[in-house]
């Protein structure tokens, strides 16, 4: 029997029992859907990263405290006082809060900061003002808003001076940042400023959150952070008590993560995909057993072993190849939708169609193998004589 | 056609061996119409599963064709059944998933013709069977008759010198079991050689030559009719 004859026999046995053949195939078709749909979700989230990375400009240095360690705004002045390569100094307090203006309601990151924030040159004003010093010198409730919040809560209109609600607080709007990229989450399109002192207020708390310390070159703020290590390493007798980080180095820790993440989404959707396969060994082990009788038939008018092997065989490969195809669909498809369900954005690679394929391959040859020879180890005579 | 020598066959059963074939001694002359006859526990059955080299014998030497078989293995065997040999069985043994044609051609798949040709030689077959108008419908669309037309058209499709029938009216109505009975004798007549196993005398009768078993072992041909 040559292969176009198994191939042919294969897929007019799958045509005979659509339901079944689907069924059998359901599992890798969610498996390849799947794969390919979470790899998108992972990579959009690496993209969204990765599009940050102009956000802050790459002079920029991140101090963060470790765990437990005491963090208030004295360490501006110490930070400052310390390294005369920083240009600017700015604390950061991150928060997350429910914004609302009449009926309309928005969670959206908070950020206490000072006006020192505006010179790091990562923010542009759509319209109004920045934070500005008299704002943290008479603790005024004053808000400017990212670009996306500006839109949710007001449109088109301008919001400058208009009263927001937050944290439960009066803030008035002074000041809206135009536009930045498509980043979701913490981009700060989607994030509201405040002045430090006020949130610290709002929040009861003297700590921040980090510090960020603008230099003028990648050299100097190398420096910097040679510099700001070697200070917190000996003033809190560990490395790890706080960290000195250029932006760099934390979105390549971020990417790390992401990538991770997206590993752990891929592995999870191939675990799926050998689950298929195993539903696939399962029906062609039946398949096997109710057609007994038509393997001895064909080994009585000439079929080889080996022929019975290819035959059974084929016949896993089609369905799992069939189903990765249709998984292909169904995983295009979820691309495009799950960006409007998930509002996560998901960006489709190439790679992942072929990991899908080759792997809904594998699983075909692989758990179609035990069934296919098992079918060509039938005694014919057996075979023959077996009801049904 | 079939020359058998002092053929035996044992079956292990549940620790012991039981012995299904004593020694059998027979010749089936090319161009016979011959009937191996016997009750069922006769040894009929196994003989067939020998004959066909779906089974390998204990012991005892097997010519067909002029040639030696008796060491042929499970491919060797295969081809052999594909080309020297063709089976009719009681049950029909039609795949129900195909057309009558696609049965019809299941012996020419495995000797890799061409599609075309062994859909045309299928057809002959069918025709020749009385059957071409039926070639696209499914076993189950067919009466018990017109099954084993197809099930003869399916043996002799790859024109095999030898054609093995096991009980082939066994499942059919007398009417219908002697239009297959004169169906075979015509074939006979044709020059192949036909050997149908039964344990029917009405059947045996119609043959020129029976071979009688009883107990594993082949009776006399004395006791038989025939030519």
């Amino acid at each position: 029997m040559t292969w176009a004859d198994s191939l042919r026999t294969a897929w007019a046995g799958m045509w005979s029992s659509k339901l079944r053949a689907l069924l059998t195939m359901l599992g890798v078709i969610i498996g390849v859907a799947a794969v390919i749909t979470l790899v998108a979700i992972g990579n959009g989230a690496s993209q969204a990263v990765a599009s940050r990375i102009e956000t802050l400009g790459t002079n920029v240095l991140f101090v963060t405290p470790g765990p437990g360690t005491p963090f208030t705004t004295r360490q501006v002045a110490y930070i400052r006082d310390n390294t005369p390569v920083a240009r600017v100094v700015v604390p950061l307090l991150n928060s997350g809060g429910q914004l609302s203006v009449g009926t309309s309601t928005l969670a959206a990151p908070v950020v206490g900061t000072t006006p020192g924030y505006q010179a790091l040159g990562a923010i542009h004003l759509a319209a109004g003002r920045f934070l500005v010093p008299a704002d943290i010198t008479f603790n005024r409730d004053a808000v400017v808003l990212g670009a996306n919040v500006s839109q949710a809560l007001f449109g088109a209109g301008n919001p400058v001076g208009a009263h927001v609600s937050l944290l439960g607080q009066r803030f008035t709007v002074v000041g809206v940042l135009q536009p930045v990229g498509q980043g979701p989450g913490t981009s700060q399109d989607n994030s509201v400023f405040i002045p430090l002192p006020v949130a610290q207020f709002l929040l009861s708390t003297q700590n921040l959150s980090a510090v960020l310390v603008g230099a003028s070159s990648p050299t100097a703020a190398s420096q910097a952070q040679d510099l700001l290590t070697n200070l917190y390493t000996n003033r809190f007798g560990s490395a790890s008590s706080v960290t000195v980080a250029s932006e760099d180095q934390v979105l390549a820790t971020l990417s790390a993560t992401r990538a991770t993440f997206t590993n752990l989404l891929a592995g999870t959707a191939l675990i799926s995909l050998v689950v298929g396969g195993i539903g696939i060994m399962n029906i062609m082990l039946v398949s096997v057993t109710e057609r007994t009788r038509e393997i001895g038939v064909r080994r009585a008018v000439g079929a080889v072993p080996e022929d019975v092997v290819l035959q059974f065989l084929l016949e896993a490969m089609v369905l799992s190849l069939t189903g990765g195809a249709l998984g292909v669909g169904a995983g295009l498809v979820m691309v495009h939708l799950a960006p409007l369900f998930l509002k996560t954005p998901a960006v489709f690679t190439p790679s992942a169609v072929v990991l899908a394929f080759v792997f809904s391959t594998l699983v075909g040859l692989v758990f179609g193998l035990y069934p296919a020879v098992k079918a060509s180890h039938l005694h014919p005579i057996d075979a023959l004589r077996h009801s049904g | 056609m079939i020359r058998v020598e002092g053929l035996v066959k044992d079956y292990p059963m549940a620790g012991d061996t039981v012995r299904a074939l004593h020694e059998v001694t027979f010749e089936i002359p090319t161009g016979s119409l011959a009937a191996i006859m016997g009750q069922s526990g006769s040894g009929k059955t196994t003989l067939l599963n020998l004959l066909a080299g779906l089974d390998g014998p204990t012991a005892g030497r097997y010519w067909l064709n002029g040639r030696d078989v008796s060491a042929f293995g499970v491919v060797e065997w295969s081809r052999e059944r594909n080309r020297t040999i063709g089976f009719v069985f009681q049950a029909f043994n039609l795949l129900p998933s195909m057309s009558a044609l696609g049965n019809v051609e299941l012996p020419l798949v495995y000797r890799r013709v061409p599609p075309r040709q062994r859909r045309e030689r299928a057809q002959a077959a069918l025709e020749a069977m009385g059957l071409a108008h039926r070639a696209h419908h499914r076993p189950t669309e067919l009466s018990g008759g017109q099954q084993q037309r197809v099930a003869i058209a399916r043996a002799l499709v790859g024109d095999p010198p030898l054609l093995l029938a096991d009980e082939p009216t066994g499942n059919l109505d007398a009417e219908t079991g002697d239009e297959i009975l004169n169906l075979l004798a015509a074939l006979n007549r044709q020059g192949r050689t036909i050997v149908i196993v039964t344990h029917s005398a009405e059947v045996a009768a119609r043959c020129q030559l029976v071979l009688r078993m009883r107990d594993g072992r082949m009776l006399p041909a004395a006791a038989g009719g025939g030519a």
